[in-house]
Protein backbone atom coordinates (compact mmCIF):
# COMPACT_ATOMS: atom_id res chain seq x y z
CA UNK A 1 0.00 0.00 0.00
CA UNK A 2 3.21 2.42 0.99
CA UNK A 3 5.23 2.14 -2.01
CA UNK A 4 2.48 2.42 -4.49
CA UNK A 5 1.21 5.96 -2.44
CA UNK A 6 4.33 7.27 -2.34
CA UNK A 7 5.16 7.28 -5.52
CA UNK A 8 2.11 8.53 -6.15
CA UNK A 9 2.90 11.25 -4.78
CA UNK A 10 6.11 11.57 -6.00
CA UNK A 11 4.43 11.43 -9.53
CA UNK A 12 2.24 14.26 -8.70
CA UNK A 13 5.24 16.36 -7.19
CA UNK A 14 7.89 15.51 -9.95
CA UNK A 15 5.33 15.64 -13.25
CA UNK A 16 4.21 19.26 -11.68
CA UNK A 17 7.35 20.83 -10.70
CA UNK A 18 8.63 19.69 -14.08
CA UNK A 19 5.84 21.53 -15.76
CA UNK A 20 6.21 24.54 -13.53
CA UNK A 21 3.20 24.12 -11.78
CA UNK A 22 2.55 26.52 -8.99
CA UNK A 23 2.90 23.23 -6.87
CA UNK A 24 1.40 24.69 -3.43
CA UNK A 25 -1.15 27.10 -5.44
CA UNK A 26 -2.45 23.84 -7.07
CA UNK A 27 -2.89 21.63 -4.13
CA UNK A 28 -5.08 24.15 -1.78
CA UNK A 29 -7.18 24.89 -4.28
CA UNK A 30 -7.64 21.38 -4.96
CA UNK A 31 -8.11 20.76 -1.22
CA UNK A 32 -11.46 23.55 -1.20
CA UNK A 33 -12.64 21.22 -3.64
CA UNK A 34 -12.76 18.04 -2.31
CA UNK A 35 -13.79 19.44 1.73
CA UNK A 36 -16.48 20.42 -0.23
CA UNK A 37 -17.50 16.71 -1.43
CA UNK A 38 -16.66 15.18 2.18
CA UNK A 39 -19.57 18.08 3.09
CA UNK A 40 -21.57 17.14 0.06
CA UNK A 41 -21.70 12.79 0.90
CA UNK A 42 -22.15 13.71 4.70
CA UNK A 43 -25.93 12.84 4.76
CA UNK A 44 -26.29 10.05 2.51
CA UNK A 45 -23.01 8.45 4.39
CA UNK A 46 -25.41 8.43 7.39
CA UNK A 47 -28.21 7.25 6.52
CA UNK A 48 -26.84 4.48 4.56
CA UNK A 49 -24.45 3.41 7.44
CA UNK A 50 -27.65 3.26 10.13
CA UNK A 51 -29.21 0.96 7.91
CA UNK A 52 -26.25 -1.19 7.37
CA UNK A 53 -25.18 -1.67 11.61
CA UNK A 54 -28.75 -2.00 12.03
CA UNK A 55 -29.02 -4.94 9.56
CA UNK A 56 -26.07 -6.52 10.59
CA UNK A 57 -26.79 -6.46 14.63
CA UNK A 58 -30.31 -7.76 14.09
CA UNK A 59 -29.00 -10.67 13.41
CA UNK A 60 -30.46 -10.57 9.61
CA UNK A 61 -27.09 -10.85 8.02
CA UNK A 62 -26.30 -14.43 10.07
CA UNK A 63 -29.71 -15.42 9.13
CA UNK A 64 -29.65 -14.87 5.18
CA UNK A 65 -26.07 -16.85 5.38
CA UNK A 66 -27.82 -20.14 6.54
CA UNK A 67 -30.41 -19.89 4.69
CA UNK A 68 -28.11 -19.10 1.24
CA UNK A 69 -25.70 -21.76 2.39
CA UNK A 70 -26.97 -24.91 0.51
CA UNK A 71 -28.66 -22.82 -2.86
CA UNK A 72 -24.58 -22.00 -3.15
CA UNK A 73 -22.82 -24.92 -2.49
CA UNK A 74 -23.07 -25.43 -6.58
CA UNK A 75 -20.74 -22.71 -6.84
CA UNK A 76 -18.31 -24.51 -4.81
CA UNK A 77 -18.75 -21.40 -1.83
CA UNK A 78 -18.04 -23.02 1.32
CA UNK A 79 -20.33 -21.49 3.91
CA UNK A 80 -17.82 -20.26 6.47
CA UNK A 81 -17.46 -16.96 4.12
CA UNK A 82 -20.93 -16.50 3.35
CA UNK A 83 -21.18 -14.08 6.05
CA UNK A 84 -18.12 -12.16 4.03
CA UNK A 85 -20.07 -12.44 0.77
CA UNK A 86 -22.87 -10.49 2.06
CA UNK A 87 -21.62 -7.82 4.04
CA UNK A 88 -19.22 -7.75 0.91
CA UNK A 89 -21.30 -4.72 -1.18
CA UNK A 90 -22.89 -3.40 2.75
CA UNK A 91 -19.52 -1.96 3.96
CA UNK A 92 -15.98 -2.23 2.98
CA UNK A 93 -14.65 -1.87 6.67
CA UNK A 94 -16.87 -4.56 7.87
CA UNK A 95 -16.47 -6.80 5.55
CA UNK A 96 -12.53 -6.18 6.12
CA UNK A 97 -12.88 -7.10 9.67
CA UNK A 98 -14.86 -10.35 8.59
CA UNK A 99 -12.25 -11.36 6.33
CA UNK A 100 -9.59 -10.38 8.98
CA UNK A 101 -11.18 -12.38 11.38
CA UNK A 102 -11.95 -15.81 8.47
CA UNK A 103 -8.29 -15.64 7.64
CA UNK A 104 -7.39 -16.12 11.14
CA UNK A 105 -9.97 -18.45 12.54
CA UNK A 106 -9.31 -21.28 9.42
CA UNK A 107 -5.98 -19.99 7.88
CA UNK A 108 -4.62 -17.83 5.32
CA UNK A 109 -3.77 -20.48 3.53
CA UNK A 110 -6.56 -22.37 3.74
CA UNK A 111 -9.43 -22.86 0.66
CA UNK A 112 -11.39 -21.09 3.31
CA UNK A 113 -8.93 -18.26 3.75
CA UNK A 114 -8.33 -18.42 0.24
CA UNK A 115 -11.89 -18.54 -1.58
CA UNK A 116 -12.58 -15.61 1.00
CA UNK A 117 -9.38 -13.23 -0.17
CA UNK A 118 -10.53 -13.72 -3.71
CA UNK A 119 -14.06 -12.71 -2.79
CA UNK A 120 -12.65 -9.55 -1.17
CA UNK A 121 -10.87 -8.44 -3.85
CA UNK A 122 -13.51 -8.93 -6.58
CA UNK A 123 -15.81 -6.65 -6.07
CA UNK A 124 -16.23 -3.22 -4.06
CA UNK A 125 -18.68 -1.84 -1.84
CA UNK A 126 -21.46 -1.95 -3.98
CA UNK A 127 -24.19 0.37 -1.68
CA UNK A 128 -21.30 2.74 0.15
CA UNK A 129 -20.13 3.70 -3.95
CA UNK A 130 -23.09 4.29 -5.49
CA UNK A 131 -24.40 5.80 -2.59
CA UNK A 132 -21.17 8.05 -2.42
CA UNK A 133 -21.05 8.49 -6.06
CA UNK A 134 -24.83 9.52 -6.72
CA UNK A 135 -25.25 11.87 -3.81
CA UNK A 136 -22.20 13.57 -4.46
CA UNK A 137 -23.50 13.62 -7.57
CA UNK A 138 -27.24 14.62 -6.62
CA UNK A 139 -28.69 12.03 -8.74
CA UNK A 140 -31.44 10.45 -7.02
CA UNK A 141 -32.81 8.32 -9.68
CA UNK A 142 -30.14 5.18 -10.10
CA UNK A 143 -31.95 3.59 -12.63
CA UNK A 144 -30.59 -0.24 -12.95
CA UNK A 145 -27.05 0.88 -11.47
CA UNK A 146 -28.15 -1.10 -8.65
CA UNK A 147 -28.94 -4.22 -9.85
CA UNK A 148 -26.18 -4.44 -12.44
CA UNK A 149 -23.52 -3.77 -9.95
CA UNK A 150 -25.20 -6.79 -7.59
CA UNK A 151 -24.83 -9.18 -10.55
CA UNK A 152 -21.80 -8.18 -10.83
CA UNK A 153 -20.68 -8.81 -7.52
CA UNK A 154 -22.54 -11.99 -7.45
CA UNK A 155 -20.51 -12.90 -10.60
CA UNK A 156 -17.26 -12.06 -8.91
CA UNK A 157 -18.00 -14.32 -5.38
CA UNK A 158 -19.21 -17.25 -7.97
CA UNK A 159 -15.83 -16.42 -9.68
CA UNK A 160 -14.26 -16.81 -6.04
CA UNK A 161 -15.47 -19.93 -5.23
CA UNK A 162 -15.30 -21.72 -8.75
CA UNK A 163 -11.48 -20.34 -9.53
CA UNK A 164 -9.81 -21.10 -5.96
CA UNK A 165 -8.83 -25.17 -6.46
CA UNK A 166 -9.64 -27.94 -4.05
CA UNK A 167 -12.75 -28.46 -1.97
CA UNK B 1 -34.01 2.77 -5.46
CA UNK B 2 -31.87 3.81 -2.37
CA UNK B 3 -35.23 5.08 -1.07
CA UNK B 4 -36.75 1.55 -1.25
CA UNK B 5 -33.42 0.13 -0.11
CA UNK B 6 -32.89 2.06 2.75
CA UNK B 7 -36.96 1.84 4.09
CA UNK B 8 -36.17 -2.61 3.58
CA UNK B 9 -32.79 -2.56 5.47
CA UNK B 10 -33.98 -0.11 8.42
CA UNK B 11 -37.68 -1.67 8.96
CA UNK B 12 -36.73 -5.53 7.96
CA UNK B 13 -33.92 -4.64 10.80
CA UNK B 14 -36.07 -2.98 13.62
CA UNK B 15 -39.12 -5.80 12.92
CA UNK B 16 -36.48 -8.54 13.10
CA UNK B 17 -34.73 -7.29 16.00
CA UNK B 18 -38.25 -6.67 18.36
CA UNK B 19 -38.75 -10.47 17.28
CA UNK B 20 -35.62 -11.69 18.18
CA UNK B 21 -35.46 -9.63 21.18
CA UNK B 22 -32.47 -7.75 19.87
CA UNK B 23 -34.41 -4.26 19.90
CA UNK B 24 -31.25 -3.06 22.17
CA UNK B 25 -28.76 -4.04 19.84
CA UNK B 26 -30.57 -2.64 16.93
CA UNK B 27 -31.19 0.86 18.16
CA UNK B 28 -28.16 0.77 19.44
CA UNK B 29 -26.07 -0.02 16.58
CA UNK B 30 -28.43 2.71 14.40
CA UNK B 31 -26.77 5.28 16.84
CA UNK B 32 -23.22 4.19 16.72
CA UNK B 33 -23.70 4.24 12.84
CA UNK B 34 -24.60 7.64 12.45
CA UNK B 35 -21.67 8.83 14.95
CA UNK B 36 -19.09 6.49 12.74
CA UNK B 37 -20.73 8.18 9.59
CA UNK B 38 -19.70 11.33 10.99
CA UNK B 39 -16.14 10.15 12.00
CA UNK B 40 -15.48 8.42 9.04
CA UNK B 41 -16.55 11.21 6.95
CA UNK B 42 -13.81 13.80 8.87
CA UNK B 43 -10.95 10.99 8.27
CA UNK B 44 -12.69 10.93 4.83
CA UNK B 45 -12.63 14.36 4.79
CA UNK B 46 -8.56 15.28 5.01
CA UNK B 47 -8.15 12.00 2.17
CA UNK B 48 -10.63 13.51 0.18
CA UNK B 49 -8.93 16.85 0.55
CA UNK B 50 -5.57 15.54 -0.11
CA UNK B 51 -5.85 13.83 -3.27
CA UNK B 52 -7.97 16.67 -4.49
CA UNK B 53 -4.98 18.73 -4.25
CA UNK B 54 -2.56 16.05 -5.83
CA UNK B 55 -4.82 15.82 -8.27
CA UNK B 56 -5.07 19.20 -9.22
CA UNK B 57 -1.42 19.71 -9.69
CA UNK B 58 -1.81 16.59 -11.74
CA UNK B 59 -4.44 18.43 -13.65
CA UNK B 60 -2.61 22.07 -14.04
CA UNK B 61 0.45 20.09 -15.02
CA UNK B 62 -1.18 18.73 -18.00
CA UNK B 63 -1.10 14.97 -16.98
CA UNK B 64 -4.35 14.73 -17.16
CA UNK B 65 -4.70 15.37 -20.47
CA UNK B 66 -2.38 13.21 -21.04
CA UNK B 67 -4.03 10.36 -19.40
CA UNK B 68 -7.31 10.97 -20.54
CA UNK B 69 -6.31 10.56 -24.13
CA UNK B 70 -4.50 7.22 -22.93
CA UNK B 71 -7.66 5.38 -21.83
CA UNK B 72 -10.14 7.83 -23.70
CA UNK B 73 -11.03 5.32 -26.66
CA UNK B 74 -11.87 2.62 -24.45
CA UNK B 75 -13.50 5.05 -21.78
CA UNK B 76 -15.49 6.12 -24.60
CA UNK B 77 -16.89 3.16 -26.13
CA UNK B 78 -18.39 1.88 -22.41
CA UNK B 79 -19.30 5.47 -21.41
CA UNK B 80 -20.70 6.94 -25.28
CA UNK B 81 -19.85 9.54 -27.48
CA UNK B 82 -21.94 12.35 -25.19
CA UNK B 83 -19.50 12.21 -22.59
CA UNK B 84 -18.10 15.93 -22.04
CA UNK B 85 -14.36 16.34 -21.89
CA UNK B 86 -13.43 16.97 -17.89
CA UNK B 87 -15.76 14.01 -16.80
CA UNK B 88 -13.47 11.45 -19.05
CA UNK B 89 -10.58 13.23 -17.74
CA UNK B 90 -11.80 12.74 -14.64
CA UNK B 91 -13.57 9.12 -15.02
CA UNK B 92 -9.89 8.20 -16.44
CA UNK B 93 -7.79 9.12 -13.27
CA UNK B 94 -10.66 7.08 -11.61
CA UNK B 95 -9.84 4.23 -13.37
CA UNK B 96 -6.41 4.74 -13.64
CA UNK B 97 -6.24 4.66 -9.56
CA UNK B 98 -8.68 1.76 -9.23
CA UNK B 99 -6.54 -0.66 -11.45
CA UNK B 100 -3.56 0.52 -8.83
CA UNK B 101 -5.25 -0.44 -5.63
CA UNK B 102 -5.40 3.32 -4.65
CA UNK B 103 -8.73 3.12 -3.81
CA UNK B 104 -8.03 6.32 -1.62
CA UNK B 105 -7.05 8.04 -4.67
CA UNK B 106 -9.93 6.73 -6.99
CA UNK B 107 -12.97 7.75 -4.61
CA UNK B 108 -12.62 11.75 -5.23
CA UNK B 109 -11.52 11.64 -8.47
CA UNK B 110 -14.76 9.20 -8.98
CA UNK B 111 -17.07 11.56 -7.38
CA UNK B 112 -15.79 14.50 -9.48
CA UNK B 113 -16.34 12.18 -12.19
CA UNK B 114 -20.30 11.53 -11.79
CA UNK B 115 -20.94 14.82 -10.15
CA UNK B 116 -19.39 16.39 -14.18
CA UNK B 117 -21.58 13.35 -15.22
CA UNK B 118 -24.67 14.03 -13.92
CA UNK B 119 -24.69 17.92 -14.98
CA UNK B 120 -27.40 18.65 -11.97
CA UNK B 121 -29.48 16.06 -13.33
CA UNK B 122 -32.06 13.85 -11.21
CA UNK B 123 -31.55 10.61 -13.21
CA UNK B 124 -28.83 8.59 -13.61
CA UNK B 125 -27.93 8.81 -17.39
CA UNK B 126 -26.53 5.26 -19.27
CA UNK B 127 -22.67 6.44 -19.15
CA UNK B 128 -23.05 7.24 -14.71
CA UNK B 129 -24.75 3.98 -15.14
CA UNK B 130 -22.51 2.38 -16.58
CA UNK B 131 -19.14 4.50 -14.77
CA UNK B 132 -20.86 3.67 -11.23
CA UNK B 133 -21.22 -0.14 -11.95
CA UNK B 134 -17.54 -0.47 -13.53
CA UNK B 135 -16.64 1.33 -10.26
CA UNK B 136 -18.77 -1.24 -7.73
CA UNK B 137 -17.63 -4.07 -9.53
CA UNK B 138 -13.86 -3.70 -8.65
CA UNK B 139 -11.18 -2.89 -11.58
CA UNK B 140 -8.20 -3.43 -9.07
CA UNK B 141 -4.98 -5.18 -10.53
CA UNK B 142 -3.22 -5.44 -7.07
CA UNK B 143 -5.16 -6.11 -4.10
CA UNK B 144 -3.34 -4.27 -1.80
CA UNK B 145 -5.43 -4.58 1.69
CA UNK B 146 -5.65 -8.00 1.12
CA UNK B 147 -2.17 -9.11 0.65
CA UNK B 148 -1.20 -7.02 3.90
CA UNK B 149 -3.93 -8.72 5.68
CA UNK B 150 -2.78 -12.39 4.48
CA UNK B 151 1.20 -11.21 5.32
CA UNK B 152 -0.12 -10.59 8.79
CA UNK B 153 -1.89 -13.47 9.67
CA UNK B 154 1.35 -15.28 8.82
CA UNK B 155 0.02 -17.09 5.17
CA UNK B 156 3.40 -19.11 3.82
CA UNK B 157 2.23 -17.71 0.11
CA UNK B 158 0.16 -14.11 0.72
CA UNK B 159 0.27 -13.48 -3.51
CA UNK B 160 -1.40 -16.71 -4.03
CA UNK B 161 -4.65 -15.26 -4.28
CA UNK B 162 -3.35 -12.37 -6.95
CA UNK B 163 -4.15 -14.40 -10.27
CA UNK B 164 -7.54 -15.63 -9.11
CA UNK B 165 -8.22 -12.29 -7.73
CA UNK B 166 -7.28 -11.02 -10.97
CA UNK B 167 -9.97 -13.33 -12.95
CA UNK B 168 -12.92 -12.93 -10.28
CA UNK B 169 -12.83 -9.06 -10.60
CA UNK B 170 -12.97 -9.73 -14.45
CA UNK B 171 -15.18 -11.61 -14.48
CA UNK B 172 -17.56 -9.34 -12.20
CA UNK B 173 -16.98 -6.32 -14.40
CA UNK B 174 -17.59 -8.11 -17.46
CA UNK B 175 -20.85 -9.12 -16.27
CA UNK B 176 -21.63 -5.45 -15.01
CA UNK B 177 -20.84 -4.00 -18.24
CA UNK B 178 -23.28 -6.45 -20.54
CA UNK B 179 -26.05 -6.03 -18.11
CA UNK B 180 -25.90 -2.60 -18.22
CA UNK B 181 -25.79 -2.93 -21.65
CA UNK B 182 -28.46 -4.85 -22.27
CA UNK B 183 -30.58 -2.23 -19.82
CA UNK B 184 -29.42 0.63 -21.91
CA UNK B 185 -30.93 -1.65 -24.95
CA UNK B 186 -34.28 -2.49 -22.95
CA UNK B 187 -34.78 1.57 -21.97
Amino acid sequence: MNIPLSLFFLLCVGVGAARRTPLYDAFADGAKEGLQTAKRILPPLIAMLCAIRAFSASGLTDALSAFLAPALQGARIPKETLPLMLLRPLSGSASLAMLKEILHTYGPDSRIGLVASVMMGSSETVFYTCCVYLGAAGVRRSRHTIPCALLAWLAGSIAAGLLTPGW
Amino acid sequence: MLNVLFGLMLGAALLYGLLRGRADAVTGAVLQGAGDAVKSALDMAGMFALFCGMGEILTRAGAAQWLGKKLRPALRLLLGPAMPGDALEYAAMNLTANLLGLGNAATPMGVEAARRMARGMDEASNALCMFLVINASSVQLLPTTVLSLRAAEGSSNPGAVILPAIAATGISTLVGVLSCKLMEKRA
